[in-house]
């Protein structure tokens, strides 16, 4: 998948294209603001990181030209200046989504991919990993034909550790994408919602023993299992 | 306390009415002293009658009603009258006349009066030596009255007061009073009938003049102070127009322009200075943060994992920190900028309530959330609102205490009331609760984790609502916080 990086910022683009290659991106960056815009409104990208603070031209003009021109690339910005103004003034512009400096890659992932499913339609609706099963238009999930009742916290999180099974999500990743950025980081809530969805999934086993699909990564956070 | 108005209107009757006393007794006496001078002439007319006319001796009844109508009195009650001849003869005594009256202990006072021109004047002139001596200004041709003497004074007798004259015959010696106060009386009448006309009239006007008075000089003031009121700590930088304003008034409004100035230069300042040093930390928190996650993507060790996630959960800390103090310098600008949307708030509050019912431990949550609920208002800062304001009450919360949560739907509204059992907070910590950076004591002793922006954050975030968020009035080992939104703003 072809991303646009626009981020005059050289260090936050270093560690932003690492990560977004890592997980399988085909990264192009750009740290001036009229060079991202020529790119943009030429290049076939999948999605824009476009930052708002920018050498050269705005990220606003950048957003507002290209929509005006046509070019319809999903647009995500990264707002760090007036945070809230930039964030209703892009939204404004037609930005597809944005995320707040500081950001946690794994959560420019998740929107990345939130926004190529809406793209994508109803056919990736259905995640399933081992023998869970999550549907997203419904929020339901079920294991081995039985339903789950989930909070919406509780479904949000399962579906942010299956997305990427197999990798470890610190507690400050999974609050800041199930609860938000303005939830309070010295909060425990993310082992409790975990502890509440372990229960839920385990009532259901048929084997008490079986190890729970989410486990727990000592010191660091949790992780989906890929084999249960 | 009364108030400035007041105060002048007092000062302003105060002022007329003493003038108005000082006059009025003033003009009393004048005219009082007048009818005495008065009453001394009709005397000394009547002793000239009896100087220079024989009497009847004999008759004392038909003299007594004589001098009675004489000097125009009520009745001979009022008369004083005694006539003593040196040998042999009777005293001629009024009806009334009192025997302690002593005419020698008297001080006796010689007033000038103009006697009526006398067709005996040879025979009087004879028996008068000092009206002779008088007579030598006859000679003017202007004053044809001739110019007499005669004594008087004033004594009391009975608890009366008395004015007397006396006089002297060649034969005898006379003594005539009458009752200063019967005299002087029917003019006292007239002038207290006058007077009960004029005083209640001049104390309206007084009243009412003092009134206008006390108006005017507040109205500038009035009009200056709603100038000032309608000046609020969002909009420093507005003035007061002086214009049209009198001298006085225009130096004070121009003095407290002067003092806005300054008040809004360093009010900026400040404020852009928390804005800025937020903004700058920005850049260098994504890059710690972006840094630190990549390392613990890449490390396998779990001692330098738990090490990262740690610091991770810092800088998250920090993030939050800047992130308040932006929004509160832009709170602080009146630049609070609202994304506003349609919100289902009884959604919102069910899933924090969700939220706050996972992070209790043994504690009792009890939660009344009324439903449909929709206002409209930003999104992001209202979750931060209410967030900050439930997540408070679950950390102040003892174990066994009591969480309440309750959303009441009103007619232009909502009221949220969220109130947690805490150790007992005096009114001092009470009232510094939505102060920036404030914990309170037993916050720092109990380690509860927090930097004391987040009620003065939530209470701008209300006020840029057109809500209101306040402490409500409660037991001291409770904590109420009364929210109220308007639907709309």
């Amino acid at each position: 998948m072809k991303v646009l990086l626009i981020e005059d910022e050289q260090k936050i683009a270093d560690f932003v294209s690492i990560g977004l290659k890592e997980r399988d991106f085909n990264v192009e960056h750009c740290n001036n603001g009229n060079v991202g815009f020529e790119l943009a409104s030429k290049g076939q990208y999948a999605v824009i990181i476009l930052d708002i603070m920018l050498l050269g031209r705005d990220g606003l003009s950048i957003l507002k030209e290209l929509r005006s021109s046509g070019v319809a690339t999903p647009i995500i910005l990264l707002t760090a200046r007036n945070e809230l103004g930039d964030r209703i003034t892009g939204l404004n512009l037609g930005a597809d989504d944005y995320l707040a400096k500081p950001f946690f890659v794994e959560e420019l992932v998740a929107r990345i991919h939130v926004l190529q499913r809406r793209l994508a339609g109803d056919r990736q609706n259905l995640l399933q990993v081992g023998k869970l099963k999550l549907d997203r238009i419904t929020r339901q999930a079920s294991s081995s034909g039985h339903t789950i009742e989930l909070t919406t916290r509780e479904f949000s999180l399962l579906e942010y550790l299956m997305r990427s099974a197999g990798q470890v999500f610190t507690r400050g990743q999974i609050l800041e994408h199930v609860w938000g950025y303005d939830f309070d980081p010295s909060t425990n809530v993310v082992d409790v919602c975990i502890k509440r969805i372990r229960s839920k999934i385990g009532s259901i086993e048929v084997s008490a023993d079986a190890p729970s699909p989410i486990e727990s990564v000592r010191g660091t956070g949790y992780r989906f299992r890929l084999e249960p | 306390m009364i108030s400035f108005r007041t105060r002048l209107f007092i000062i302003a009757v105060s002022i007329v009415l003493t003038a108005l006393t000082v006059v009025l007794a003033l003009a009393w006496s004048s005219l009082m002293k007048n009818e005495v001078d008065r009453l001394d002439e009709r005397l000394c007319l009547e002793t000239q009658r009896f100087t220079t006319q024989p009497f009847i001796r004999n008759d004392a009844a038909g003299l007594e009603s004589d001098i009675v109508n004489k000097l125009r009195l009520d009745s001979n009650k009022q008369l004083l009258f005694r006539y003593t001849s040196e040998v042999g003869m009777p005293e001629v005594k009024s009806t009334y006349w009192q025997d302690d009256i002593n005419i020698d202990q008297l001080n006796w006072k010689s007033v000038p009066f103009r006697a009526l021109p006398d067709p005996n004047r040879q025979l009087r002139d004879e028996h008068r030596p000092e009206a002779r001596l008088d007579n030598r200004t006859e000679a003017s041709p202007a004053e044809r009255a001739p110019r007499g003497k005669c004594a008087v004074s004033t004594l009391t007798v009975q608890d009366k007061q008395w004015r007397a004259t006396t006089f002297t015959t060649p034969r005898g010696r006379g003594f005539l009073g009458v009752d200063l106060a019967a005299t002087t009386s029917e003019l006292q009448a007239g002038l207290k009938r006058a007077l009960w006309l004029v005083v209640p009239l001049a104390l309206i006007l007084t009243a009412l003049g003092a009134w206008l008075l006390a108006s005017l000089t507040m109205r500038p003031v009035n009009r200056i102070r709603n100038a000032m009121k309608t000046l609020t700590q969002k909009d420093l930088h507005q003035r007061i127009s002086n214009e049209g304003e009198d001298k006085e008034f225009r130096e004070l409004i121009d003095t407290y322009n002067t003092m806005l100035q300054r008040l809004d230069v360093s009010f900026h300042q400040a404020s852009r200075f928390s804005g800025d040093a937020a903004h700058e930390l920005r850049t260098p928190l994504t890059i710690l943060q972006g840094k630190i996650e990549q390392l613990l993507n890449k490390s396998d060790n779990h001692v330098i994992q738990t090490d990262l996630t740690e610091m991770l959960d810092e800088v998250s800390r920090l993030t939050a920190i800047t992130r308040k103090l932006l929004l509160l310098s832009h709170a602080d600008a009146g630049k609070l900028a609202l994304h506003t949307t349609r919100i289902d708030l009884s959604e919102l509050l069910n899933e924090l309530v969700v939220d706050a019912q996972m992070l209790i431990n043994n504690q009792t949550l009890r939660s009344n959330i009324a439903k449909q609920q929709v206002i409209y208002g930003d999104i992001l800062l209202l979750q931060q609102l209410l967030n900050n304001l439930i997540s408070n009450a679950v950390r102040y919360c003892p174990a066994k205490g009591n969480i309440t949560i309750q959303s009441i739907s009103e007619k232009k509204g909502v009221t949220i009331l969220i109130s947690n059992t805490s150790h007992n907070i005096n009114m001092n910590d009470r009232a510094r609760f939505f102060d920036r950076f404030y914990r309170g004591d037993a916050a720092h002793n109990r380690k509860i984790e927090g930097n004391g922006l987040g009620l003065s954050l939530a209470l701008e975030i209300a006020k840029a609502h057109g809500g209101d968020l306040r402490l409500a009035q409660s037991p001291q080992d409770v904590v109420q916080l009364y929210l109220w939104l308007p639907f709309k703003r």
